[in-house]
């Protein structure tokens, strides 16, 4: 189990565990921190899972494919540089210990 | 404690094509899965336990050895699951992303919409059906698919038939026939047009699908193709007209959007909830298992009624009324999990950055005609079947 921090709109931390290789998006879910909405459940079709990942590790976390890299163009909240669709991102070990911040809209 | 599945034996089908609503609310009432016996399946029509079967697709199956789909348009992506679904709705994604859509469509839609309202802008009073909605949703998906030289309207008869042909369940040989018309119909502008798009790379479906990363076999891209034509003709169309509908029926959003545009984008997500274009789709219970209250087994057939959840009551406040203003919160007038609607931002961009606000910027004073007065037919696929309405020419 692999632990990390979501940072909710509102400030609120909750700290989750999760098996490695799930999806961020599916830990959010299974742990009811409500930021994500998720309305494809994982498809990468809707940019509804949009999140701010710590800046020094986004590079390290798994490759963005073209088609999420057009879908966080058009998420609610705009892009920067450490945004993830969190259904396309599995967890892994550098995330540990890391937050993941939520925007403030889906 | 779950208990059996109940029955509801008083509805006929003329009440659900004419006004489903007060059929959902009564099911919803009852339980997580009713029996409907004029429909005979079990409606499921509380938006929690609709996202309960879209996150649990091993209990709650798309695939299906019964489907007419299948043997309509052959083994198509909406009934698959996982691996095999993945790899063939991938191969169709590119067209679609909403950075293409707006770049290389958002242009065709203008101006395909400006084509229209041309024809007829000097008339002063139109069905928007005939006129406007089918030409436009025809014509888009003709340029989406990468047809060529197919006429709209033959378009348009294919989908109905196909559709027609899925709901054939009492095997009537005439729709049977209409389907197989349409089926060898496109089959027929596919192959026109495949050798093109297998040798260049352009943002269409067909191009995308002859350089997919897994490859597809010919009766996989028919199949696929099949599924759009029917699928990405009537909710389009439709999802025009209840926009037009709901924003006329109600002045002050109207004004409110045409003091600011960036709003008809909200009153298409509205609409879309409001009367979702597809109301029902199947869904199999793979295993013996509970939904919410409700005892269900191997082999029993779901009708999943996002039309109904859209108006769930402790979802939505006064879920029955078109309100571009209410909060932000998930709907299901695309679907839910892996079978998301993949033509979403398609539509997106259609309907309302397109269509909907040319249509009020270039009609001046549209309203309602009054008489006769718009009619909206269906509960599996509802929309507006007639839309008259007037405006003002000249002045």
């Amino acid at each position: 189990m692999i632990r990390f921090t979501f940072v909710k709109p509102d400030g609120a931390e909750v700290a989750v565990e999760a098996e490695a290789g799930t999806s961020v998006m599916q830990a959010a879910l299974d742990n009811g921190v409500d930021g994500i909405t998720a309305e494809c459940n994982g498809s990468a079709a809707c940019a509804t899972c949009h999140a701010f990942f710590d800046p020094e590790i986004v590079d390290q976390l798994a490759d963005m494919s073209e088609h999420e890299d057009d879908m966080l163009d058009f998420a609610a909240v705009e892009r920067r540089p450490e945004s993830r669709l969190s259904c396309q991102v599995p967890v892994c070990d550098v995330l540990a210990e890391r937050k993941v911040t939520l925007p403030d809209a889906q | 404690m779950a208990s059996a599945v109940q029955t509801v034996s008083d509805v006929t089908i003329e009440e659900m094509m004419a006004d489903p609503y007060p059929v959902f609310d009564r099911v919803r009432d009852i339980g997580s899965a009713v029996w409907l016996d004029c429909a005979a399946i079990h409606l499921v029509t509380r938006f929690d336990d609709i996202m309960t079967v879209e996150r649990n697709h091993a209990v709650f199956a798309s695939t299906n050895p019964k489907s007419l789909m299948n043997k309509v348009m052959g083994h198509s992506l909406m009934r698959k699951d996982d691996e095999a679904h993945r790899n063939e709705r991938m191969a169709v994604e590119p067209s679609f992303r909403p950075g293409i859509v707006k770049t290389e469509w958002r242009p065709v839609f203008e101006e395909i919409a400006d084509d229209l309202i041309d024809a007829f802008a000097d008339r002063g009073e139109a069905d928007l059906f005939d006129s406007f909605a089918a030409p436009m949703a025809s014509r888009a998906l003709s340029a989406l698919l990468g047809f060529e030289g197919v006429a709209w309207q033959d378009l348009a008869r294919w989908s109905q038939a196909l559709m027609d042909g899925v709901g054939n369940y009492h095997a009537d040989p005439e729709i049977d026939a209409r389907a197989r018309e349409a089926s060898e119909g496109i089959d027929a502008a596919i192959e026109a047009v495949l050798g093109k798009h297998r040798a260049e790379r352009n943002a269409t479906i067909l191009s995308s699908m002859a350089h997919a990363e897994h490859p597809h076999s010919i009766d996989q891209i028919r199949a696929n193709i099949k599924v759009i034509v029917g699928g990405g003709l009537n909710e389009p169309r439709d999802s025009i007209l209840t926009t037009v509908l709901g924003l006329l029926q109600n002045d002050d959003q109207r004004r409110q959007a045409e003091a600011n545009p960036k709003l008809f984008a909200k009153a298409f997500e509205e609409a879309v909830r409001w009367v979702s274009p597809i109301g029902m789709y199947p869904r199999r219970v793979a295993c013996d298992t509970t939904l919410g209250d409700t005892v269900l087994k191997e082999g029993d057939q779901l009708g999943i009624c996002v039309g109904a959840a859209n108006r769930d009551p402790s979802r939505f406040d006064g879920a029955n009324d078109f309100d571009i203003n209410r909060p932000k919160v998930q709907h299901l007038g695309f679907g839910a999990g892996p079978h998301f609607c993949a033509g979403t931002w398609v539509a997106r961009q259609m309907v309302g950055e397109v269509a909907v606000p040319k249509l009020f910027r270039r009609l001046p004073g549209l309203v309602l005609k009054g008489d006769p007065p718009p009619v909206e037919r269906g509960w599996v696929f509802r929309g507006p079947v007639s839309l008259p309405v007037r405006w003002t020419v000249g002045g």
